[in-house]
Formats: C-alpha cells, sequence, structure tokens
C-alpha cells in the first residue's frame, strides 16, 4: 500500500487514482512491474480460450501499396497487361456486394458513394471459354488418338479448382484477389484467375495469353498418369473400341506369367495379344486386375500418353509463334 | 543431431519454376531502419545508393522503405510461396546489403533445410519397378494352375 501511495504522489495523478486504476496505467513509473506477472496470464489464458486470430489478407498489413503490387504482379509475369483490365479483373463481384452494404450500414448515401468498379463477371468468362478452347486444342495436338472424353477430363482437371487455385496462390493472385471473405473461397480465386487470363488475353493477345496457359498451366501436367485425370471405369470395352475404330483385330488376354498362387502375394502377367503380337502386358493381384491394368497400359500406349513418353518443349519463344497455332506449341 | 533427425526435403522448385518460364520468386521486401541509429547506417547509404537500381533490374520485386525507430535495422523478405524471412542487418556495409538483397531475390523461398540429394526426379527408373520377372525369358511351359 505504500508502495502505492508512492506511486501516485510521484506520478502527480490525482489522489482517488489508485482506487480506479491499478497497473496499466502507471506503467510510467520505473519499478518493479509487479502487475505485469498477472497481467501476462490473463492475457495468455484470453488467448488459449479464444483461439488462433482469424486469417487477417496481407493488404490489412502495413506495407501494402495495391498499385504497386498489380503492377509487379504484371512485370513478375513478362506479360503485358493493361492495368485497368488487371485491376477489374482482380475484383470479385462478391466484394462489390459486400463492399456496397458496407457503406449503406454507415449510412452514406448510395450516390455520394458509388463504387467506380467494374466486377470480374465478363472476363472470367471469357477467360474461362479461351482457356477450354485453347486447353482443348493443346491436347488434340499433343495427343493426336486423344478421344474427346479424354481430352474433356484433361482440360476438366487442369482448369479445375483444385488445379487453378493452387497455381494462383503460388503467383500471388490471392492477395490481390477484392473478396468478400477471407481466406478467398477457391470458386471465387478460380474465377478470377480466369478472369486475369481474359484480361490478359485482351491486353496483349491470344499469342501471349497462350504462352501464359502452357508455362504456368500445362505445366501441372507433368508427372501426371492420364488415368489419374480420366476415370475410366471399363479399359477393356474402351480399348475394344478403339481398336475396332482402327479396324484393328481384337485383343485376346493372355495368361503370361504367375508367381505365388498359393501365398498372400500372389502375382500375375497378363498379355493382350491383337493378331498375334503383344499389345501390352500388366501385372496384378488378380487374374482380373492384372488384366485391366494390361488394357490401360495398351491404352496409354495407343493414346501416347505412357510415362517415358518424349517431355514436352517448352521453350517455343514468343518471336516464333506467328499465329495462334496450338499445333506449334505442342510438341507432340 | 543427426543427419536424420534433422529436418530435410527433396530438390524442388515452386509451380516447376523454370519449365516454362522463369518467375522471380521475391515479391516484396521491406527495408526496416532508423533514421538516426547507427546501425542503419549501412542501410541509410543503401537507400541512398542501391536500392533504385535495383528496384529497376527486379520490375517484379515491390520495395517498401519503412524508416521506424529502431534499433536492429532489419530486412523483411516475402516470397510467392508465403515464406517470410526476415534479416537482421546491424553495422552492415551498403555493399553487403546490396549483396544480401542479391542473394534473397535469388532464392525461391522455399525453406533452407537438408535437401536429401543433389538431384530429384519423378520417374526414378526409366525400364519399371523391378518385379520377379524382370530380365526373364518368356516361360515356354503353360503359366497358372493347371488342371490335373
Amino acid at each position: 500500500m505504500a508502495a502505492c501511495r508512492a506511486l501516485v504522489s510521484r506520478a502527480v495523478l490525482p489522489l482517488h487514482y489508485h482506487h480506479v486504476s491499478r497497473g496499466v496505467m502507471l506503467t510510467h513509473v520505473r519499478e518493479k512491474k509487479r502487475w505485469m506477472k498477472a497481467y501476462t496470464f490473463i492475457m495468455e489464458r484470453k488467448r488459449k480460450m479464444e483461439g488462433p486470430p482469424p486469417p487477417k489478407p496481407r493488404s490489412q498489413f502495413p506495407n501494402f501499396d495495391y498499385h504497386a503490387e498489380v503492377e509487379a504482379f504484371s512485370a513478375r509475369l513478362q506479360e503485358s497487361f493493361s492495368l485497368d483490365l488487371l485491376k477489374t479483373a482482380f475484383v470479385s463481384s462478391c466484394y462489390l456486394r459486400s463492399e456496397e452494404e458496407r457503406r449503406r450500414a454507415l449510412g452514406l448515401d448510395s450516390e455520394m458513394t458509388a463504387l467506380n468498379l467494374k466486377d470480374n463477371g465478363e472476363l472470367s468468362v471469357y477467360g474461362q471459354q479461351f482457356t477450354k478452347g485453347f486447353l482443348g486444342d493443346w491436347c488434340r495436338g499433343s495427343f493426336h488418338s486423344l478421344p474427346e472424353e479424354g481430352v474433356a477430363a484433361v482440360v476438366g482437371h487442369l482448369t479445375g479448382s483444385e488445379v487453378m487455385c493452387h497455381v494462383a496462390r503460388k503467383l500471388a493472385v490471392e492477395e490481390l484477389t477484392m473478396s468478400a471473405e477471407f481466406p478467398v473461397p477457391d470458386d471465387t480465386l478460380q474465377g478470377t484467375f480466369f478472369a486475369v487470363i481474359g484480361a490478359l488475353e485482351q491486353s496483349s493477345g491470344p499469342v501471349s495469353a497462350g504462352l501464359f496457359i502452357r508455362d504456368f498451366l500445362v505445366t501441372q501436367l507433368i508427372g501426371k498418369d492420364l488415368f489419374d485425370m480420366w476415370r475410366v471405369v471399363d479399359p477393356m470395352g474402351l480399348l475394344v473400341k478403339e481398336l475396332t475404330r482402327k479396324s484393328l483385330a481384337l485383343p485376346e488376354p493372355r495368361l503370361i506369367r504367375s508367381a505365388g498362387a498359393s501365398t498372400v502375394l500372389p502375382l500375375y502377367f497378363v498379355g493382350l495379344y491383337s493378331d498375334r503380337k503383344l499389345l501390352a502386358q500388366g501385372p496384378g493381384e488378380t487374374v482380373l486386375a492384372a488384366e485391366e491394368e494390361a488394357a490401360r497400359v495398351a491404352l496409354r500406349k495407343l493414346y501416347g500418353f505412357t510415362e517415358d513418353r518424349r517431355p514436352w518443349d517448352f521453350t517455343a519463344h514468343t518471336g516464333q509463334l506467328q499465329k495462334p497455332s496450338t499445333q506449334a506449341l505442342a510438341s507432340g | 543431431m543427426t543427419a536424420r533427425g534433422t529436418p530435410s526435403r527433396f530438390l524442388q522448385s515452386v509451380l516447376h519454376n523454370g519449365v516454362g518460364r522463369y518467375v522471380c520468386q521475391l515479391k516484396r521486401i521491406s527495408l526496416v531502419f532508423s533514421k538516426k541509429g547507427q546501425g542503419s547506417l549501412g542501410v541509410r547509404d543503401f537507400i541512398e545508393e542501391g536500392v533504385v537500381d535495383f528496384a529497376k533490374n527486379n520490375p517484379g520485386t515491390v520495395i517498401y522503405i519503412s524508416p521506424q525507430s529502431c534499433r536492429i535495422p532489419k530486412i523483411v523478405a516475402e516470397y510467392l510461396n508465403g515464406n517470410v524471412k526476415e534479416e537482421m542487418v546491424t553495422n552492415k556495409t551498403s555493399q553487403q546489403i546490396a549483396e544480401l538483397i542479391t542473394k534473397m531475390s535469388d532464392q525461391s523461398g522455399l525453406d533452407i533445410i537438408r535437401i536429401r540429394k543433389p538431384f530429384h526426379t519423378d520417374s526414378p527408373s526409366i525400364q519399371g519397378q523391378w518385379h520377379p520377372f524382370t530380365n526373364r525369358p518368356p516361360s515356354i511351359e503353360p503359366v497358372g494352375q493347371q488342371k490335373k
């Protein structure tokens, strides 16, 4: 108590002060801070009860200049975006809606505080169409014998929310996206990335937009298996269909090797013969599984999507690509 | 601690960087320094001499200069994959800071931990995984269980 009185008298505060507030306000005095332990303890317990704070977007932290960031985004990708289009591409419709509501809730009249922003709906649709068209052409150019369902599956995988969001997050699209919620939901992020591609196509033409898609989306195919992207339930039926279309003899499955049939780890190899020539062979734990695997191997060989295929050539420069022909981009 | 106990990763890059085109992974750099402090002398020199050249050469990196009253000047680098690295630059000269920033802009932002091998491939074997029949001539007898 004596110490407390001494504190008050030294800090030249009104006399009743120590009844009202003890602790934090008296930190100006050079003493042992005896209140500190209780204070940190309470704050610690509060933090423990409340859990970690919700994540905040990077734009709410210091050192974030939106215009400079957008310019750097364009320069980093070595593209010449028109900045107005690019800024429009980052504004999602949900952000516009929430921002207008927020202003209305604050009691501002709508004419004074009209948002001079356009949302990226049109750009997004445009970019989506362009991306799908380009990727479809690219697939048909690279894998000549891949049927339409396969092309659709590969394009669907690449333009799906998982791959698009992965790429967009690693290109810092997420922190530039203006969205109502944070963390940015996947569909908003995907739409924004489509809009960025659309903005690129409108500002510097289909050739560079095609190269952009090739460099950032097609590279995601590296190391991917065809049947991871394309669910084929009955590969044997598909193989039969393909062979009849090519007017080849139908595949004839033969058990060519087996080991450990009576153990817990049996192994069978089934070979598929067409007109006495070995099409493919595949292993499996049962004869049926081996047959299915062999059919998949045969299909991969037919479509040119084997693991040991020649890697795609990503080195073609912009100068060599005069027309937006995807045949030139594809190396087969 | 033995090598197995330390954290490690494989050799990798962010988003297959460099397969299509090279993207500089350093997206943002902030120079935090004091206007008066002795330890920030080198940073102030660097801001006068080198920072504009660096910004011109690296248009993909946003540079923020934030003078604060701080004893320890530091450089905060943010990478495209979300990693943030802080480097203390107390008493460093302008030359040393320029080298440090160049090093930071060359890095990928992945954790600097032990890399298991200096090479990596997605398909470790060209001829495929070994199985009991690798390099065996095909059998002449009938295969599998036979009816007696």
